[in-house]
């Protein structure tokens, strides 16, 4: 069999198996994870490619099917709604856009997304804190009285207050610690 | 039949290294489609040469279904895009 694999007629499905590795490797190597789920979809277009040269197509189907279709799909809905800060604003006291990239920047690097979830007023903003319906609040201090009015972002999970802690512009932006230490009661 | 499928691999070669070196989120997509009309058209070839209409057929479902999870991931894609987790 090793013979039969190593003599010239059969050179190139060795040429195209080295392909698997390759691209395996290129999937390790992502950061991103959307760049590794492109990846994903590659490795799956070889390897099914190989699996046909080996003669098993029916693997190659499966493979395409669901190692590559469904499994990048599920994946990337997965992604898409786990990595994502849902931030609760009130509806006519938006924060301005300026502060809104602001508040994106030290958020990229950890591939999160800034989703803004609008409330009516006050109390059910803190109330969807508090029943966990979203990761964090951001409301205007009424009490200061400034031409630009200074917003506050209180968060109840730990891990984003200090990922967002000293990246904002605090006189414009700040971000109230998270009272009580990590419990599972009110962590992500 | 060597030939042929060598040359279709040197040209599988470029998106793979696309795909490697670009590091915007739809050149990557370029890349995987690229890459996955390729290999179904290497599948197609290589089913013609042996005359084995098994995988003949096989690589026409994996043609039509590679291009369709390729729309789904940019839906979902383009969705985020939006939200400005991409922004230069």
């Amino acid at each position: 069999m090793m013979n039969d694999l190593w003599n010239e007629e059969n050179l190139y499905i060795v040429a195209i198996a080295v392909l698997l590795p390759l691209t395996a490797g290129l999937v390790i190597v992502q950061v991103n994870p959307y760049y590794a789920l492109v990846m994903r979809g590659i490795l799956g277009a070889v390897a099914a490619l190989v699996y046909a040269l080996f003669g098993a197509a029916d693997v190659a189907l499966t493979e395409a099917l669901v190692g590559t279709m469904l499994s990048i799909t599920l994946y990337a809905i997965a992604v898409r709604s786990s990595l994502i800060m849902r931030l609760g604003i009130i509806e006519p006291d938006l924060p301005p856009e300026d502060l809104l990239q602001t508040l994106r920047q030290p958020l990229r690097p950890y591939h999160l997304r800034l989703e803004l979830v609008p409330y009516p007023d006050q109390e059910s903003l803190q109330a969807a804190l508090e029943g966990k319906e979203v990761h964090g609040i951001c409301f205007s201090q009424a009490a200061v009285k400034t031409p630009a009015p200074q917003y506050e972002i209180q968060t109840r999970v730990p891990r984003l207050y200090q990922i967002l802690s000293g990246h904002l512009p605090l006189e414009k932006m700040a971000i109230l610690n998270p009272a009580p230490p990590l419990t599972p009661a009110n962590s992500l | 039949m060597n030939g042929i499928i060598i040359a279709m691999l040197l040209a599988l070669l470029i998106p793979i290294y696309e795909a490697y070196r670009d590091s915007h989120i739809w050149q990557k997509m370029l890349a995987f489609a690229s890459i996955a009309t390729k290999t179904s058209m290497m599948i197609l070839v290589v089913s013609v040469l042996r005359d084995d209409w098994m995988i003949g057929v096989v690589g026409v479902l994996i043609l039509s279904v590679g291009n369709a999870a390729l729309m789904l991931l940019a839906h979902v894609i383009k969705r985020s895009d939006e939200a400005g987790l991409y922004e230069p």
